[in-house]
C-alpha cells in the first residue's frame, strides 16, 4: 500500500495540473482557430455539469443519462475483457510453456492479432445474431492479444534456477505450476492485462457505434446525430478519465503482485 | 573416519577392496552435449568413482574442467551419455528425494518467504507427513541453521551466508542420505565462509556421520578442511579423474591448528602442484 500513497506526493500533483492546464490551453487555441466551431473548455464545463447533475436520468430507449450509458459499456467491457482473459492466460500458459504449443499457436496469433475490431464485428453479428453480444465478442477476440503474448513470454523465460529447485525436489506437474510458473509469470501476465483492458476501453466505443442501444460510444454518435459537440467533448473526456483509472488501478495491482518490488 | 576410509578403494593400488556400504558408485560415465554448430562437447569422459556412506568428497579443478557436470549426474540432473551412476543401490535416473541439492547460486524461489521455501520441499518429499509433522521438520531444520527467527522474510532481505543456510535447511529438511553441494560456498566472503564450513560439519556430526557429503569446489583449504578425499579433476573437455587424494587428517578438525600439521601441508602441496603443474616457474 505504500506504493498508492507515494504516489500522492505534493510535486507530482502539481505536475499533474501543470499538465491538465497544457491541454486546457491547447483546446482553447483549437477553439479559437476553428472560430468556435469546436465548443471551448468552458462551453463544454457548461453541458458537461448538467450531464453530470442527473446522470442517471431515463426518458425512453433513445434518452438517458451519461451515467447509464458508461454503466453499461463498462458492463460489456468487463465481460469481454474477462472472458478474452479466461482464453488468453491459459493459451499463454499453454504456448509458453511448450516449444510445440508455441509453434502451433505462434502463427494463428500473429495472423488474428492485426484483424481491427471493424473486421470482427459482422462475424459476431452472425454468430450470435444481436448486437450487444456481437460487441462484446469484439472486445474479447481484440483485447485477448497482450495478455495472451505477455503470458507466453513470462511463462517462457522461467530461468533455469527456479525450475532446478522443482526437479531437485520432485515438485508434482500442480506445484510447480502454483509455487513456481504462476509467481513468476504473474507480473508479466499482469502487465499483458493492463495492456488489455486498454485496447477493451478504446475498443468498445468503435463497437457501441456500429451496435447502437445504450453506452459511451453510441452516446457520442447520438450526440453526433443531435449536433451537441459538447457531449461529444464530454465524453472524450470521460472515456479518458475512465481510461486513467484503469491504467492506475493495474498498475497497483503489477506493483502488488511483484515480488520483487517486495 | 580413518576407519571407514580404509574400507574404501585405496586409489594408489587400485586394487578393488570390498566396500561394505557403497553410496555412490560412477562407472564409466561419459558426458557430451550436443552444442549448436560445434558437433558434440564432450564435458567428462570415462569417469570411474566410488563413495562410501557418511564419506565427505570433494571434487576440485579449474574452471569449466566438469566437475559440476560430473556431479549433476549424481543428482540426475544430467543424464549420461553412456556409463551409468549408482545412488544408494539403484541406478540414478532422475532427481529424486535420497539425494539433496545445494545449488550454486542458492535458487531460493524469491516469492516465498524463508519457511515456505523449505515447507515446500518437504511437502513435495514427503506427502505422507500430516501437516503439524511438516511444520515440526521445517522448524527443526531452520533452528539448526539458526534462521527460524528470519522464518517470514523474503530472501532478498538475507544476506549471502543467510540464503545459503537457507538452502541447507532445505537440502537437510527431506533428509536425503547423500547431500550434493555445488560450490555452494563460492559466492560468500572468508570470513562467513568459515563459519559455514563449521556450520556443515556440525549438521553432518549431528547426523552421526551418516551423510555422504559430495561438494564441487574449486578451493583447496576447503577441500581440506571439509573432506575425507578430493577429486581432482583435469581441464576440459573431455574431462578425467586426473588424481583422488585422501586427507590423513583425524577428525574433528580444528581449522587453527590443522595448517600447522606437516600432513596438512603435505597434502596441500600435493593438490596444489596437481592443478598448476602447467604454471610452474619453469615453463
Amino acid at each position: 500500500m505504500k506504493n498508492i500513497l507515494s504516489k500522492y506526493s505534493p510535486a507530482g500533483t502539481l505536475y499533474f495540473i501543470g499538465s491538465m492546464l497544457i491541454l486546457l490551453a491547447i483546446w482553447q487555441l483549437v477553439t479559437f482557430v476553428t472560430k468556435a466551431e469546436i465548443p471551448g473548455p468552458l462551453a463544454t464545463w457548461a453541458v458537461f455539469s448538467e450531464m453530470l447533475a442527473d446522470p442517471f436520468y431515463d426518458y425512453g430507449p433513445n434518452d438517458k443519462g451519461i451515467g447509464i450509458q458508461l454503466w453499461s459499456s463498462l458492463k460489456r467491457v468487463f465481460i469481454g475483457f474477462s472472458l478474452g482473459s479466461l482464453v488468453a492466460i491459459p493459451l499463454g500458459l499453454i504456448m509458453g510453456s511448450s516449444k510445440i504449443g508455441m509453434k502451433l499457436l505462434n502463427p494463428i496469433v500473429q495472423i488474428l492479432r492485426p484483424v481491427s475490431p471493424l473486421a470482427w464485428f459482422p462475424l459476431g453479428l452472425l454468430a450470435f445474431k444481436a448486437s450487444d453480444q456481437a460487441t462484446i465478442f469484439i472486445i474479447m477476440i481484440t483485447s485477448l492479444w497482450p495478455t495472451l503474448i505477455n503470458t507466453a513470454f513470462g511463462v517462457s523465460t522461467i530461468p533455469a534456477d527456479h525450475k532446478n529447485v522443482g526437479k531437485a525436489f520432485g515438485f508434482s506437474r500442480w506445484k510447480y505450476i502454483t509455487k513456481i510458473l504462476i509467481p513468476f509469470s504473474l507480473p508479466h501476465i499482469i502487465t499483458g492485462l493492463r495492456l488489455s483492458i486498454g485496447i477493451a476501453w478504446v475498443v468498445i466505443v468503435a463497437g457501441e457505434m456500429l451496435s447502437g442501444g445504450v453506452g459511451i460510444g453510441f452516446f457520442v454518435w447520438d450526440s453526433w446525430n443531435g449536433l451537441s459537440l459538447e457531449k461529444i467533448l464530454s465524453a472524450i473526456l470521460i472515456i479518458g478519465i475512465v481510461g486513467l483509472l484503469f491504467d492506475k488501478i493495474f498498475n497497483v495491482l503489477q506493483k502488488t503482485f511483484s515480488y520483487e518490488s517486495k | 573416519m580413518k576407519a571407514n576410509n580404509e574400507l574404501l578403494i585405496d586409489d594408489s593400488s587400485s586394487f578393488h577392496k570390498i566396500v561394505t556400504e557403497k553410496s555412490i558408485d560412477i562407472k564409466n560415465v561419459t558426458v557430451s552435449f550436443k552444442s549448436k554448430g560445434k558437433g558434440v562437447f564432450t564435458a567428462v569422459k570415462d569417469i570411474n568413482l566410488e563413495i562410501g556412506k557418511g564419506e565427505i568428497v570433494s571434487i576440485i579443478g579449474h574452471s569449466g574442467c566438469g566437475k559440476s557436470t560430473l556431479m549433476n549426474t549424481i543428482s540426475g540432473m544430467v543424464s549420461p551419455s553412456s556409463g551409468e551412476v549408482i545412488a544408494n543401490n539403484k541406478v540414478v535416473t532422475g532427481p529424486g528425494p535420497d539425494r539433496g541439492i545445494v545449488f550454486q547460486n542458492y535458487s531460493l524461489l524469491p516469492w516465498l518467504t524463508v519457511y515456505k521455501n523449505v515447507f515446500e520441499a518437504v511437502d513435495s518429499v514427503l506427502p505422507h507427513l500430516s501437516k503439524a509433522e511438516k511444520i515440526e521438520l521445517v522448524e527443526k531444520n531452520l533452528n539448526m541453521v539458526n534462521l527460524w527467527e528470519h522464518k517470514d522474510k523474503l530472501p532478498s532481505q538475507l544476506s549471502g551466508g543467510m540464503k545459503q543456510r537457507v538452502a541447507i535447511a532445505r537440502a537437510f529438511s527431506i533428509n536425503p542420505s547423500i547431500l550434493l553441494l555445488d560450490e555452494p560456498f563460492g559466492a560468500l566472503d572468508a570470513l562467513t565462509k568459515g563459519s559455514m564450513h563449521i556450520e556443515l560439519l556440525k549438521l553432518w556430526n549431528l547426523d552421526n556421520r551418516n551423510k555422504t557429503i559430495v561438494m564441487v569446489t574449486h578451493d583447496i583449504e576447503e577441500a581440506i578442511f571439509l573432506s575425507d578425499r578430493v577429486v581432482v579433476m583435469n581441464n576440459g573437455p573431455a574431462a578425467t579423474i586426473k588424481e583422488i587424494v585422501d586427507i590423513p587428517l583425524a577428525r574433528p578438525r580444528n581449522k587453527k591448528d590443522i595448517i600447522h600439521l606437516p600432513e596438512y601441508i603435505e597434502v596441500h602441496d600435493r593438490l596444489l602442484n596437481l592443478l598448476f603443474d602447467k604454471f610452474s616457474i619453469e615453463d
